[in-house]
């Protein structure tokens, strides 16, 4: 099969074509309180062509791996029509041929543990928080997808690669009176079985919390000085900054490009925030993306200073700035799209002391609770957080938002801790170039850091 | 019958097989300019089997058939009892969801289309870096049980968006039309267009405390989305809806009556049938602020003992289609317009703000009423836009808030963000929290 799409894409009548052919399957085991809901499994498996001609860009989806050749020429066309509309010809920069496979081995593979073994784990944790008396309802999922692709383009590049992620995650909801609470738990998220075992502790941490949530104040609206957890302030580094230096959201929006020139300081020199799909063991680890780049480390902030972004081949080409390997598709019916791998703030040397300590009056938020972005503008929640008074941790409370604006929040980081944790879960969500993508290899990692001034939403 | 269907029949007790196809084209301009041509053609499979009494789904993209049967097969070896059948036969209401002139759409139909709205836009925005749109999906849906329920139904959908970032900042502007018809550039909506785009100029951030606020349709969705959450049988029977003893009580302003209305003329959601294969109708859900109905599938509606409500949908906050299992979800919301027009409902705001949409939504306690955004929109004053909101959040329960709503606007428009394509007017809420300045 190889080298029969091999063939198409070299024989097309295009300055680039490529081509990716999958087969993914994926399981998924849910709870929802006692009710087992889904045992379900799905299997995919279709090819995506991409095609430039002229200067113009399409793409197709299609099924049968027989009407490859007829898909691929057919896109062409449709290329010729965009390319013969535009003055502005769309490039794509040159890359290495890349020749080689990338098989997964984790040291537990789940591929090889049964149905049976995986749903006995799901209901082992979800019984566990249920039997807990403020427990109202759950939800316990077990996912796993794994894909294996083969990925060729008209400059030679042949590669079979797979994509292993697993993990269980849900929400433990508590009901007191008429206050209902949720607090989310997540165990493994890359590709290995093992993390997923021998998790009680870790969840009847998150059971306790979801519990002490329920006699919890309200967060108070206004404007104040926080201190974000590794799990936060993760979230507000991709959701806030990263974002923005995903190139294709940048490509067509004139005034962020001026903003975001390399070189211009963005924080304070404590500031360092990288891009990194070589580190081991995390959701957005890879050697390959979905465009035939090797994964790779990118500096983003290097001292307060915007030092690199992220990149396909048509923004790279575009920006003329280097490769980053960051085009990634979740499943065959979408085109890749650039998306952080691991996205992490570096290590300060401040310590959790220290930013409690430095505020008169305001908040410590913990956990990520989802997050969204628009340009500048961001917002997200945390699972829980706390009232700072005086320098100490004084209250539990409950439905905390932040929003900024990115640069002055950057520039109002003003402490970054010594500890950095990255999320076992992953996820993400972006359109890009055509429907929402949910991508659950994307990982941050980050440090305590503190912020002299957000918004919180509250009562 | 399909052939899953009567290979399904002597294998397991009863199957039930979700089949869809869909054949899109679409276009994109970023920044005035032409960027990609997409065309997808996708077929999805789903199964559920139910063999010795217990539940299992498979699902297949593109392969129709290859392992999908033993799939739900494995699948109901270890899932739960169910209290259900899958659907028999019935009869489905009339609903025209077809148009073949739009099926005959082509890419090049869709690049004149945008051409034409950049050309008009281009007229009063000369520098503004436009971001438009068009698409055509043609699909066949067919549900069929081995209860004999055959639901068939082709549809077109067909429209167009267009949007920019207010110069210099992440957020702008975005209006969209669709229908099942082939699209015409929407003039008045142009119009609007341009004049929020100059509201936008400047920004302005309102003081910390309460104001009135008026939800545009777009925006719908921050009182919409609690609701649903609210009235899902699956939160009542779970008791973590505030609403479940709340049948026939004021839970929201009189000005309030919402339907869920699947038969609603012209909207690409709309279905004579669930994803279940349940026949739908329009069904009240809040009438002058009086709760009347919750939604049901068939696995809550047995368990509940209540026939389905036919809300019975593959569609979740973040995603729909063949994988998402059936869960109960509005297909059409509707809020039924009242008498003013929406200018004069701004008219009437010393100071206050018009809401287009909020950001992390989903990050708040949205099912027990409760919403925190980053408000996207404008402040008002003396009745008057004097800037688009920067660094503004509101918050609120809907359930609270949403009991003083001063009027509704006779305008309607499509509802946005995360729900089905419905039809909601502007809402004036008494006041809101706001934290700003």
């Amino acid at each position: 099969m190889k080298s029969t799409f091999a063939n198409i894409v070299s024989s097309l009548p295009s300055e680039y074509a490529d081509l990716r052919f999958e087969e993914n399957r994926k399981i998924r085991i849910a709870y929802e309180g006692k009710e087992l809901t889904q045992v379900a499994i799905t299997l995919t498996s279709g090819g995506h062509v991409r095609a430039y001609v002229n200067g113009g860009k399409a793409i197709s989806s299609f099924s049968d791996p027989g009407r490859a050749r007829q898909i691929a020429e057919a896109t062409c066309s449709s290329a010729a029509l965009v390319g013969n509309s535009r003055e502005k010809k769309l490039k794509i920069a040159s890359a290495p041929v890349v020749t080689e496979d990338f098989l997964i081995t984790p040291t537990r593979d789940p591929r090889k543990v049964s149905l049976k073994e995986k749903l006995d784990l799901a209901t082992h944790y979800n019984e566990m928080i249920l039997k807990n008396p403020n427990v109202i309802t759950t939800q316990t999922v077990y996912d796993e997808f794994t894909s294996r692709r083969i990925f060729v383009n008209s400059d030679g590049s042949v590669i079979e690669y797979e994509l292993v992620n697993v993990g269980v995650f849900g929400m433990i909801v508590t009901k007191k009176g008429d206050v209902v609470q949720r607090v989310r738990f997540a165990f493994g998220g890359n590709t290995d079985y093992t993390p997923l075992l021998d998790r009680e502790e870790d969840l009847r941490e998150q059971i306790a919390k979801a519990c002490e949530l329920l006699d919890a104040e309200p967060a108070k609206a206004g404007v104040y000085p926080v201190v974000l957890d590794p799990s936060e302030s993760g979230v507000f580094i991709h959701e806030a900054f990263g974002h923005l230096s995903e190139a294709d959201g940048l490509q067509n929006n004139p005034s962020f490009r001026a903003k975001l020139q390399l070189g211009t300081t963005l924080g304070k020199p404590i500031l360092s925030v990288a891009d990194d799909a070589t580190l081991p063991g995390l959701p957005g680890s890879y050697k390959i993306d979905d465009e035939g780049v090797r994964g790779m480390r990118t500096p983003l902030i290097t001292q307060g200073i915007l030092s690199g972004r992220m990149h396909s081949r048509e923004t790279a080409a575009e920006f003329n700035e280097p490769l980053s390997g960051n085009m990634r598709a979740v499943d065959v019916q979408f085109t890749p799209i650039v998306r952080m791998s691991n996205i992490l703030i570096e290590a300060g040397d401040s310590t959790f002391d220290d930013m409690i300590g430095s505020i008169d009056k305001g908040y410590y938020l913990v956990g990520a609770k989802g997050g969204q972005t628009s340009g500048d503008q961001f917002t997200f929640g945390a699972q829980w957080g706390y009232r700072i008074e005086n320098g100490k941790l004084v209250s539990m409370v409950r439905d905390i938002n932040m929003s900024g604006e990115l640069f002055s929040t950057l520039q109002a980081t003003s402490m970054i801790g010594n500890d950095v944790r990255f999320g076992e879960r992953g996820g993400c969500g972006k359109g890009g170039a055509g429907p929402m993508q949910m991508n659950r290899k994307s990982g941050k990692g980050s440090p305590h850091i503190k912020i002299d001034a957000v918004t919180i939403g509250g009562i | 019958m399909h052939p899953i269907i009567e290979r399904a029949n002597s294998a397991v007790d009863q199957a039930e097989l979700y089949w869809n196809r869909a054949h899109s084209i679409a276009v994109r301009y970023e920044n005035c300019r032409l960027q990609q041509v997409m065309e997808n053609d996708v077929s999805e499979t789903s199964l559920r089997a139910i063999k010795d009494g217990k539940i299992g789904s498979a699902y297949a993209v593109f392969p129709d058939q290859e392992g999908l049967l033993d799939n739900a097969i494995a699948g109901a070896k270890y899932g739960d009892p169910v209290q259900f059948s899958f659907t028999g036969s019935a009869d489905y209401p009339d609903l025209v969801s077809y148009d073949e002139n739009a099926a005959r759409l082509q890419s090049s139909d869709l690049i004149e289309l945008c051409e034409t709205i950049k050309t008009k836009l281009q007229r009063q925005l000369p520098d503004v870096a436009l971001g438009i749109g068009a698409n055509r999906v043609k699909t066949k849906l067919v549900v069929q049980t081995s209860n004999n329920a055959n639901a068939e139904a082709d549809s077109t959908s067909a429209g167009y968006y267009f949007g920019a970032p207010f110069h210099g900042a992440g957020i702008g502007v975005f209006k969209f039309e669709s229908g099942i018809a082939p699209p015409v550039v929407n003039d008045r909506l142009l119009d609007e267009f341009v004049e929020w785009y100059n509201w936008g100029a400047q920004t302005s951030t309102p003081s910390t405390g309460r104001l009135p606020v008026i939800l545009t349709p777009q925006a719908a969705f921050l009182m919409m989305m609690p609701l649903l959450a609210g009235v899902s049988g699956d939160a009542v029977w779970k008791q973590t809806s505030p609403l479940a003893p709340r049948i026939g009580e004021h839970i929201l302003s009189e000005k309030l009556t919402i339907h869920d209305n699947p038969l609603l003329a012209g909207s690409t959601d709309a279905r004579a049938f669930d994803d279940e294969g349940v026949p739908c109708a329009k069904r009240v859900i809040v009438e002058n602020g009086v709760l009347k109905n919750f939604i049901f599938d068939q696995r809550i509606g047995a368990v509940m003992g209540r026939p389905s409500s036919a809300n019975g949908f593959k569609r979740t906050m973040f995603g729909s289609g063949n994988e998402t299992a059936i869960n109960p979800w509005f297909c059409c919301p509707t809020i039924e317009p009242g008498d003013t027009s929406w200018r004069d409902l701004m008219k009437g705001i010393k100071e206050g703000l018009l809401i287009t949409g909020g950001m992390g939504f989903h990050s708040g306690n949205y099912p027990q009423g409760q919403f925190a955004v980053q408000a996207v929109g404008f402040h008002i004053i003396n009745g008057s836009v004097v800037g688009r909101l920067d660094q503004t959040m509101i918050s609120g329960n809907i359930y609270t808030d949403c009991r003083k709503i001063s009027a509704v606007s006779r305008e309607t428009g499509p509802c946005g963000g995360f729900l089905p394509l419905g039809e909601a007017p502007y809402i004036l809420i008494d006041s809101l929290q706001a934290a700003g300045k």
